[in-house]
């Protein structure tokens, strides 16, 4: 910074420098072509991000009231912290956040270990048909959350599965739609939807290491492995980091996987997740707490991932 | 005036503090845009009409061609909003956009009237007319007890008892008239053979539970006393609630299939269950999903509480007259044709497979002959007595929709063993009021 700054300070002060001539006092053209490459990216993003967050927060401050009759005429009026008040007292909130919170602490470590360990494979020099593996490991991030639920639903249901049909026959019975194993059985739907695209990213940040570095470690004597933990693993920390924060927002938000099978197993309730809660709470008509559902599970989310953030970086000194 | 100028404000600055004003414009006005009912007039209009007509149906836009052919004055459109429909029309209710007429379930009635969705049609005299046309609970619940006209009934759906003939020949099981009498039927089948069942419990579908709970006279709301009186746990509603606990307790029933999936299909099919208690709508649902089983099924009345005939109704909706509908008249005249001429009921019937809520329906030609997957019975006039037998004074809450799926969701937990279904029936009363309350319903339990 500073340094750019003080280069631009020695262009302006120097006498000779030729000005542009079609240059208007105070910048305006300059201002107006910032606006017409910026207008295309801010509109939208005021539209659709800023304005519907800011609906939110007003509507959580808000209350119904009602005048006359059996059925009456709404209105709202504002109301502070009474709709925040119900939601921290929604024992229904705080089953679906502890819910989601079991199936964080499980699935995400699950999964990035899997990813981790894969893209750690694809970049050993020891396997063959890289392409494939890594075509195939991606392939299921190609597949749009609602239909792999479908897909598993199917592969789940004692009356249709070949692979109960199959355990049966091997005499296991298990129920994966069973009051307790349904959340693992969505954990593992959302666990082979994303371990691929995890696995890119890590992938990535492996093929950005210069093949110097290895050189040097060998020559020092390091084992395949010992570079594969030493040295790999350290320096792609921070896509691990990345990835695990997008994790914890994707468990915070899981909606569809849960949505669809509930379709066929009745031991996932209305409120399953919080953000099923808040949909089941906006169907009711209550929009007003669905919105104060909604902005506290953005703070829970926002706490979560800065606060991962901020650990590790002080722990890895990234 | 205020939301146009923040506008300009937004697309010149593009910041958020603008964001926010426009929110405030908006959606204050937003916020008491409902509080005015319209007077509406019944004055017809001058030249050609067009009528947006939102609905859930298959096959009513081939309806609505028919009329069109014959009425080129009242131009009728149509939407499906069968993906989301409350969603769809809570969201063009609240833009203003809403449609002349609209496709509402009975139940869903009396919460879309707390949003102010309908129009008070009964400033037409053909819509105050056409109540003797309809099947006496219909109209009461589209008129909310003759308060008003506000939707025609479309269709409905009396229940009757399914009954897989042949499994019930096989194990020498009587057909029963009671409740009593089917629950011993399923004793005695889960004896013979633990791998059959007589029916199952969808503890997801609080529809087709509070048919039954209407079949025994479990009237789950009132008002008196300037209040909603909440119902919902009644002693008539727990006793079908213990009669269900006590079955799926002894596995006599299953609890693991959901209404209409694949699943339930499939365990129809492999010969598991020998009995489903319907609704006339599901008369198709086994012919075109378990076509090998044609003939061995037979329907009959649903079994009762006591010797007197008593039916529940599970589904069947109006097409409501919305708020903000420009042509109630023209409204008025194509509703009364869409759901009482005989030649749309026919096509509706035939299409969409709807069993009509006019009384004149009952007599269509398809619903007085013998169906050939059913053994060439008349099993329309058994869902015709039962529409008979159906009580006129069962309502509806006004925050239907949450109470239905906190009773699902205790009503799931009951079936997987945690907790009893009565309990449900508590949890559902106490969701009831609470959400009256969140919405300043005036709600109380009542006695």
């Amino acid at each position: 910074m500073t340094d750019t700054e003080t280069r631009a300070e020695r262009v302006v002060a120097a006498p000779d420098v030729p000005r542009p001539r079609r240059r208007r006092p105070g910048g305006g053209p300059r201002a107006g072509t910032i606006a017409a490459f910026v207008t295309p990216f801010f509109l939208p993003f005021v539209l659709f991000y800023l304005v519907p967050v800011g609906y939110a927060l007003w509507q959580s401050f808000r209350v119904v009231r009602r005048t006359g009759g059996q059925y009456g005429t709404s209105y709202t009026t504002f109301g502070g912290f009474h709709q925040y008040g119900q939601v921290l007292q929604n024992s229904e909130f705080w089953s679906s956040i502890g819910r989601i919170g079991l199936f964080g602490v499980v699935q995400v470590p699950v999964m990035l270990f899997v990813a981790l360990i894969m893209a750690l494979l694809l970049d050993t020099p020891l396997l063959k048909a890289k392409a494939f593996f890594r075509i195939s490991a991606f392939m299921p991030y190609a597949v749009p959350g609602v239909i792999a639920a479908i897909m598993w639903s199917y592969l789940y249901s004692p009356q249709l599965s070949p692979v109960v049909d199959l355990l049966g026959h091997l005499g296991l019975h298990p129920d994966f739609l069973g009051p307790s194993a349904v959340l693992w059985s969505t954990a593992n739907v959302s666990t082979w939807l994303w371990t691929g695209y995890n696995m890119l990213i890590m992938f990535s940040a492996l093929q950005a290491i210069p093949q110097e570095l290895y050189e040097a470690a060998k020559l020092d004597g390091a084992s395949n492995w010992a570079i594969a933990w030493r040295i790999k693993v350290p320096i792609i920390a921070p896509s691990i980091v990345l990835t695990t924060v997008f994790s914890i927002i994707g468990t915070l938000q899981l909606y569809a996987e849960p949505a669809v099978l509930r379709q066929i197993s009745s031991n996932i309730s209305s409120t399953f997740t919080p953000n099923m809660l808040a949909y089941a709470v906006a169907s009711g008509n209550n929009y007003q707490q669905a919105a104060a559902i909604s902005v506290v599970i953005a703070l829970i989310t926002f706490v979560l991932s800065f606060g991962f953030m901020r650990l590790t970086s002080k722990r890895a000194g990234l | 005036m205020r939301n146009t100028a923040s506008h300009v404000r937004l697309a010149a600055a593009l910041t958020a503090a603008a964001s926010v004003a426009v929110l405030a414009g908006c959606s204050s006005s937003s916020g008491h845009s409902g509080s005015s009912v319209a007077a509406a007039s019944c004055a017809p209009a001058k030249g050609k009409v067009t009528l947006q007509y939102w609905n859930t149906v298959p096959g009513m836009d081939q309806v609505v061609a028919l009329w069109n052919k014959q009425n080129p004055d009242i131009q009728v459109r149509t939407k499906n909003i069968s993906n989301d429909q409350y969603g769809t029309l809570g969201n063009a209710l609240k833009a203003g956009s809403a449609p002349d007429l609209a496709q509402v379930g009975y139940d869903e009635l009396p919460n879309l009237r707390t949003q102010n969705a309908f129009v008070d049609a009964s400033q037409c005299s053909a819509a105050t007319a056409a109540r003797s046309k309809f099947v006496p609970w219909t109209w009461s619940q589209a008129s909310f007890g003759n308060t008003g006209v506000f939707a025609f009934p479309q269709d409905t759906g009396p229940m009757a008892l399914f009954v897989r003939s042949d499994i019930f020949a096989k194990y020498h099981l009587p057909v029963p008239k009671t409740w009593d009498e089917y629950a011993s039927d399923a004793q005695k089948l889960h004896t013979a053979d633990k791998n059959l069942s007589m029916t199952f419990f969808d503890p997801n579908n609080a529809e087709w539970f509070n048919g039954l709970l209407w079949q025994n006279s479990a009237k789950m709301y009132g008002y008196s006393d300037d209040k909603w009186q909440v119902t919902v746990d009644s002693v008539q509603s727990r006793q079908v609630a213990d009669y269900w606990q006590k079955l799926i307790d002894a596995k006599e029933v299953r609890t693991d299939l959901a209404n209409g999936s694949t699943q339930m299909y499939a365990a129809y099919q492999k010969d598991q269950i020998a009995s489903y208690v319907g609704a006339a709508w599901g008369y198709s649902m086994f012919r075109d999903n378990l076509p090998s089983q044609a003939g061995k099924w037979s329907i009959v009345p649903m079994p009762t509480w006591s010797t007197s005939a008593a039916s529940g109704d599970w589904g069947g909706s109006t097409v409501a007259f919305m708020k903000g509908s420009k042509h109630l008249y023209e409204s008025v005249k194509f509703n009364t044709w869409l759901n009482t001429d005989p030649q749309a009921l026919a096509l509706e019937n035939k299409l969409g497979g709807l069993y009509p809520a006019a009384t004149a329906g009952l007599q269509l030609p398809a619903l007085s002959q013998g169906v050939p997957y059913y053994n060439n019975e008349k099993i329309f006039d058994v869902f015709a007595q039962s529409s008979k037998d159906i009580d006129t004074s069962f309502a509806w809450g006004p925050t239907q929709k949450t109470v239905n799926l906190s009773l699902q969701d205790a009503m799931a937990k009951a079936a997987a063993g945690n907790g009893a279904l009565t309990g449900a029936l508590s949890t559902a009363q106490a969701t009831a009021l609470k959400s009256m309350k969140d919405l300043a319903i005036p709600a109380e339990a009542g006695k």
